[in-house]
């Protein structure tokens, strides 16, 4: 696996902000991730986790205060007002709301031609084929590229962002919850499209989003945060039928099912807790239903469990097979009796 | 006639700059006391508009046709003042954004006392109590500090719990909640549909409750109805409606659901996009975008039927047995 060279690999990354009055906040303490070529990483967690900072710390949008993050090689360096080293213009983001990230006011194909004039990825003459190019690949008309950004739908709109950002030529690129103000239909025509150009065009894929029923059909591994950390990592289909973090398995029983069967989805007791005072020992133990003593004073570390499964929790010890947490639990209640 | 709230023939028209356009072309539904009625559909299917229209709360100029009888009252014929004292009162609503039920500037004390001193009369002290009472209902943490505090010391799943005691606070005996965990993560939006359903099993509330979100609809809904640019296409209880489908929109919603079971093959999409109001298309709605459409479908516009045991408009019924 290892001849698979990470495309982006973003190792021990910790983001802060300030705030007035308080100290500053940690939104992401210390998160490590990969993408490969051809892979789509899917990256879930609740609202406030800090995954949309991650993120943008990948691309660098904002200014890591720790960690490296590297992408083919090169070091990600946050944005400046200087324009940054061409070889990083393959690292390319899609944002939630396509209409705020196209120009309302320019036609289509002046958008994507714009991209690539100022990349000089493609000469001025081979420019109009590219863009009908483009558009065919996201599932557009040639003729999409005369129009206004406000002529399509929502769907549209993020296939067009999306075009602009293969405009680049990228290997990488990383969609901040690209689905969450789509239609179901639209969602999964444009879930679909993902798949198809991360493998056609063997593009690795950091897809952030808060629907885990998407991230599940849609991603290859998926990387589960909780208060600025990740706290499970998991190829997709092991993650949902055993994951090893308690906050995995809340998060997944937490979704509804469409089956008419009328059962109630299970709700994770409590709130995330305030990012800057985070809890001491694991961050997750204030509403963890399978916390004991040591998780209130230890933070657990993110290990290998088997291979490219790591999480983060105390009832997982390294060198010891995993398995679900109530199992786990169990044993450990029957290893140390109460008092 | 059980039902608690009627809907039958409800048209609603709104106005733009091209003249009027037909948002909701003829609803029929009945909501019994006690169920939870779920309305499903993609944006821009009428869904917010026909029950905005029950409460008088559509944009000035719209046009409304048809009846919506309310435990024995046309709430469509209703004096403006008598239809303010039905809402709030015995009949209830929340949104998507909480905020939209909640005043920011307000103590929680303060907007949950006022509304049942207006309301049913309360004096001071009857009100706080049951200010704090409602605060319990919905399991707001420490209650009673908790009336000092302001809407946005709460976070959003703790708002939207805020805004539904609002709702419940002259004890309603009709719900009507427009998408309320839509802005919600998953562990959050489980938490409501819980407090829904208990709401429902304790006081006997029937809601009528809209969201976009099937697996929503699946986890509480007694019956439902599915929207399609301003009709209703398929009707009928959970089971038969959700893992039953004999609407080609119905299956096709299900279908571009991620499946557990078939996580390896692409989703289903529906082929193009909702049409818009204004813009729909002549015979049945669906047609351009249905896999079963025949000729005759591009004209008649297809009538909601019952068929064994659900209502159903599609005179094809192609996934039939």
């Amino acid at each position: 696996m290892s001849a698979v060279a990470h495309a982006l690999t973003l190792e021990d990354v910790v983001v802060e902000y300030e705030r007035r009055g308080v100290g500053p906040v940690r939104a992401v303490a210390g998160a490590s991730l990969e993408v490969g070529r051809g892979q789509i990483v899917g990256l879930v967690g609740e609202s406030g986790c800090g995954k949309s900072t991650l993120a943008r710390a990948a691309v660098g949008m904002v200014a890591p205060v720790g960690g490296t993050i590297r992408f083919e090689g090169l070091e990600v360096r946050p944005l400046t007002r200087r324009a940054r080293p061409p070889e990083l213009a393959r690292l390319q983001m899609v944002f939630q709301n396509p209409f705020s990230s196209l120009n309302p006011r320019r036609r289509v194909g002046e958008q994507l031609g714009e991209a690539m004039r100022t990349l000089g990825v493609v000469s001025r003459a081979q420019r109009a084929e590219r863009i009908a190019q483009l558009l065919d690949q996201v599932g557009l008309s040639a003729g999409v590229a005369r129009g206004y950004p406000h002529e399509f739908s929502g769907g549209q709109r993020q296939r067009i962002a999306i075009a602009r950002a293969l405009a680049a030529r990228p290997s990488v690129i990383v969609l901040d919850e690209p689905l969450a103000s789509l239609d179901a239909s639209a969602q999964a025509q444009i879930a679909n499209l993902l798949v198809v150009l991360a493998r056609e065009l063997e593009l690795g894929l950091l897809l952030i989003s808060h629907d885990l029923g998407i991230v599940r059909h849609v991603a290859d591994t998926v990387a589960v945060m909780y208060l600025g950390q990740i706290v499970e990592t998991a190829p997709t289909r092991e993650l949902w039928a055993t994951p090893l973090h308690p906050y995995s398995e809340a998060l997944i029983g937490a979704v509804p099912r469409a089956d008419g069967a009328g059962i109630l989805p299970e709700a994770l007791p409590g709130e995330v807790p305030d990012p800057s005072q985070p809890p001491p020992g694991c961050r997750f133990h204030t509403r963890c239903p399978y916390v004991f003593e040591r998780c209130r004073s230890e933070e657990p570390p993110l290990v290998e469990l088997a291979p490219e499964r790591s999480a983060a929790c105390w009832l997982q010890l390294q060198g010891e097979p995993p398995a679900p947490p109530a199992v786990k639990a169990e044993r450990l209640a029957r290893a140390v009796p109460a008092e | 006639m059980s039902d608690l709230l009627e809907v039958e023939g409800l048209r609603v028209r709104l106005p733009t700059a091209r003249g009027h356009v037909t948002i909701v072309d003829g609803i029929d539904y009945g909501v019994e006391a006690g169920e939870v009625f779920g309305i499903a559909g993609e944006s821009g299917s009428g869904k917010t508009m026909s029950v905005l229209a029950l409460m008088g709360l559509l944009p000035p100029g719209a046009v409304v046709e048809g009846r919506a009888v309310f435990a024995g009252r046309d709430l469509l014929r209703l004096p403006h003042r008598e239809l303010r004292r039905v809402c709030g009162r015995e009949l209830a609503m929340v949104f998507q954004d909480p905020m939209t039920s909640l005043h920011p500037m307000l103590s929680l004390g303060k907007q949950l006392t006022e509304h049942v001193r207006r309301h049913l009369g309360l004096g001071q002290r009857d009100a706080a109590e049951r200010a704090l009472e409602l605060l319990r209902e919905v399991r707001i943490p420490d209650p009673d500090r908790a009336l000092n505090a302001f809407p946005h010391q709460f976070s959003g799943g703790m708002r939207q719990r805020i805004a539904i005691a609002g709702a419940l606070a002259c004890r309603p005996t009709l719900l009507i909640a427009d998408e309320p965990t839509t802005a919600l993560d998953v562990t959050v939006q489980a938490g409501i549909i819980r407090l829904l359903d208990r709401l429902r099993r304790e006081s006997g509330l029937a809601i009528v409750l809209i969201s976009h979100d099937l697996g929503v609809l699946s986890a509480i809904a007694d019956r439902v109805a599915v929207f399609y640019a301003g009709r209703i296409v398929e009707g009928g209880g959970r089971l038969d409606v959700l893992s039953r489908p004999r609407h080609p929109y119905t299956r096709g919603l299900l279908d571009a659901l991620p499946h557990p079971e078939a996580a390896d093959s692409p989703l289903v999409a529906i082929p193009g996009t909702p049409p818009a109001p204004g813009l729909i298309p002549p015979g049945c709605a669906f047609h351009p975008r249905c896999p079963y459409a025949l000729e005759s479908c591009q004209e008649l516009v297809p009538p909601l039927a019952p068929v064994n045991g659900r209502m159903l408009a599609c005179p094809v019924d192609p996934l039939r047995g």
